[in-house]
């Protein structure tokens, strides 16, 4: 059996489990850099996002001024190719990482391409939640800090995780580009292992394993997004 | 002695769009004593829910001066209140939606614990209030469940119990009834009144169904594009109302109607001894047999030709256009002997003007 595995997939078992280039190294490599991003980019997303709609014209706190700046460096962010990112922050990235390249260094620009797209996701979900509810919030009450937590961020809730989920999957895809930086992960195996030294096997296995992590985002945002809904009873 | 809990004084809001600018309340004055159950009349667009989300301020106005209680909230063009003293005030002020507007991701019982969040209750407390409150409302043992999982007549149910969670003295109802069907809409509007006897809570009902505010009201204004047309206690509007769209509502247009046609056929040829009168009684006056009485004690015949009966809240109200017959006397007579019994008695049309 390890004997045919071994026929299929030569340079598969080549490349081994540990050390550089390991298939082990590879996946936890993605899933660090997925992490983190997500984390980093997600907060900094959620805080455009939120501060489009709350200074929005409808908003609770409108603000023409602000409300076109942030909207300006949501767009102005979300225009630039990741790719070219990646060697525009190259400076901004040594000051923050102390190098440019590595799987760290990858983060400030997976965090930064990710966010303007995120913003703009949770921008829509938050629009979601109907006016009529702020204004009953508002009836009864409500300070600023109740509205955003109470009723933007948690009506809107599975739709936040609907449209997180949607920003992690195309995360993973970013993350395949930071190869390019020397980042490693599963898209590096695949481009530089694989499709660049014409190891069709380790493609065929690094765009699987990119594939069953992608399923297994999408299958927990949806259980999540399901079972935090409560609109339709 | 009647005591103003809100006033609304020379109130006009402008939306200022694009383009044109929207002047959705124009220079309204009401005022609103405690304890009155203000019903607030008018087709799609005249400015109803303008005009009263300005009382909580939800809506700011473009001028004119509010005053709730005994806070002003705006005057000369400003608020003149702090967004805190405001917060706290707009707990003092319940309000109801069409659509409820209940936080979906929240139970009943956490939907109305959210409007005591700033009250200095402990968590228990909250709880035990809220409890109480949804038992008011009959709704104690949905407590546990979420909001899509109850009928609209429970959702609106769930609402009143949030916006009286501060024991507010004023409620606000937005078309409250209007997404319900009769039943429920009945069940809210016998709901609001027991409120109003039994917490003595001032009630702003605004709707474009006269049936709720004949029910209900005591007080009535007619609004048409961003104007009070009309207002006055429920009696009054309903027979006594002025403008064509305040009869339009009170369907007194069908009496009308009803004479216009009959102008056409036989009144227009009235005798010089006849005379058409509209005839408007309450209560007890309206089992009286009067066409008999009138005959019997006056020699006076009369003929009705459309008759309506309104319940106003408690009160009966009858309407009849009918044509008496008799001598000059004898009609002047039965006239005296309708106002005695306390008909509003209103002329119509007499023969003798046509031959005079
Ligand atoms: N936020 C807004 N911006 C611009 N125009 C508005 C706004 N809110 C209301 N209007 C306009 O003001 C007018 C009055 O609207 P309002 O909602 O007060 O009417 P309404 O009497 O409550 O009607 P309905 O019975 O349909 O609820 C309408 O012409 C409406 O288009
Ligand atoms: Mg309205």
């Amino acid at each position: 059996m390890a004997k045919t595995l071994a026929n299929i997939f030569p340079n598969v078992i080549y490349q081994g489990w540990l050390g550089d280039g390991g298939w082990w190294t590879s996946i936890v490599q993605t899933l660090y850099m997925t992490f983190w991003s997500a984390i980093f980019g997600g907060i900094l997303g959620l805080v455009f996002g939120l501060a489009l709609v709350v200074t929005d014209a409808d908003g609770i706190l409108p603000s023409r001024h602000l409300f076109s700046v942030i909207d300006k460096i949501v767009s102005i962010f979300r225009a630039i190719p990741f790719i070219i990112l990646l060697a525009f922050i190259a400076p901004v990235t040594q000051k923050i990482v102390g190098t440019q390249i590595g799987t760290t260094a990858a983060l400030v620009p997976l965090s930064l391409g990710v966010f303007p797209f995120y913003a703009r996701q949770v921008q829509v979900a938050l629009k979601s939640v109907d006016h009529g509810t702020i204004e009953a919030a508002q009836s009864v009450g409500a300070t600023n800090k109740d509205i955003i937590v109470d009723v933007y961020l948690r009506e809107a809730r599975s739709e936040l995780i609907r449209v997180t989920t949607v920003t992690l999957i195309s995360l993973i895809g970013l993350t395949a580009m930071a190869g390019a930086i020397g980042a490693g992960g599963l898209g590096n195996m695949a481009i530089s292992y694989g499709y660049n030294r014409f190891a069709n096997d380790i493609t065929f296995v690094a765009t699987l394993l990119v594939l069953i992590l992608v399923l297994i985002v999408q299958i927990l945002g949806d259980f999540l997004a399901r079972i935090l809904d409560h609109k339709n009873a | 002695m009647a005591e103003t809990i809100i006033q609304l004084d020379n109130v006009s809001v402008t939306f200022q769009q694009k383009k044109a600018s929207v002047q959705a309340v124009k220079d309204v004055t009401i005022h609103i004593q405690k304890g009155d159950i203000y019903g607030i009349v008018g087709y799609s667009g005249a400015g109803k829910s303008t005009l009263v989300r300005v009382i909580n301020l939800l809506q700011q106005p473009t001028s004119g001066r509010i005053q709730v209680g005994d806070d002003v909230l705006f005057d000369n063009g400003q608020e003149v209140i702090s967004t805190k003293t405001l917060r706290q005030k707009r707990r003092k002020i319940g309000m109801i939606f069409q659509h409820f507007n209940l936080l979906y991701e929240q139970t009943v019982i956490q939907n109305v614990g959210f409007a005591l969040k700033h009250s200095n209750l402990d968590k228990k407390a909250m709880q035990a209030k809220a409890l109480k409150l949804l038992d008011m409302v009959d709704l104690a043992d949905k407590a546990d469940a979420y909001p899509a999982q109850l009928s609209g007549g429970q959702q609106q149910r769930v609402a009143i119990a949030r916006a009286l969670a501060n024991d507010p003295e004023i409620l606000i109802s937005d078309e409250a009834t209007s997404a319900l069907d009769p039943k429920n809409t009945n069940q809210i509007l016998d709901l609001l009144q027991r409120l109003n006897t039994q917490l003595g809570l001032t009630v702003v009902l605004i709707t474009h169904e006269m049936d709720a505010v004949k029910r209900i009201a005591n007080r009535v204004a007619v609004m048409d594009d961003g104007v009070v047309i009309e207002e006055g206690s429920l009696l009054d509007i309903f027979t006594n109302s002025k403008e064509p769209l305040t009869k339009e509502f009170v369907g007194a247009e069908k009496g009308s109607k009803a004479i216009a046609a009959l102008e056409d056929a036989h009144l227009a040829q009235l005798q010089p001894d006849e005379i058409a009168l509209q005839l408007i009684y309450f209560g007890e006056s309206v089992s009286e047999p009067l066409v008999v009485t009138l005959y019997k004690n006056f020699n006076v015949e009369a003929n009705i030709i459309y008759s309506n009966i309104d319940v106003l809240g408690e009160t009966v109200v009858g309407t009849n256009f009918v044509v008496l017959k008799g001598t000059d006397d004898n009609r002047q007579k039965a006239i005296d002997f309708l106002k005695k019994a306390n008909v509003v008695v209103k002329q119509i049309k007499a023969g003798d003007v046509d031959h005079g």
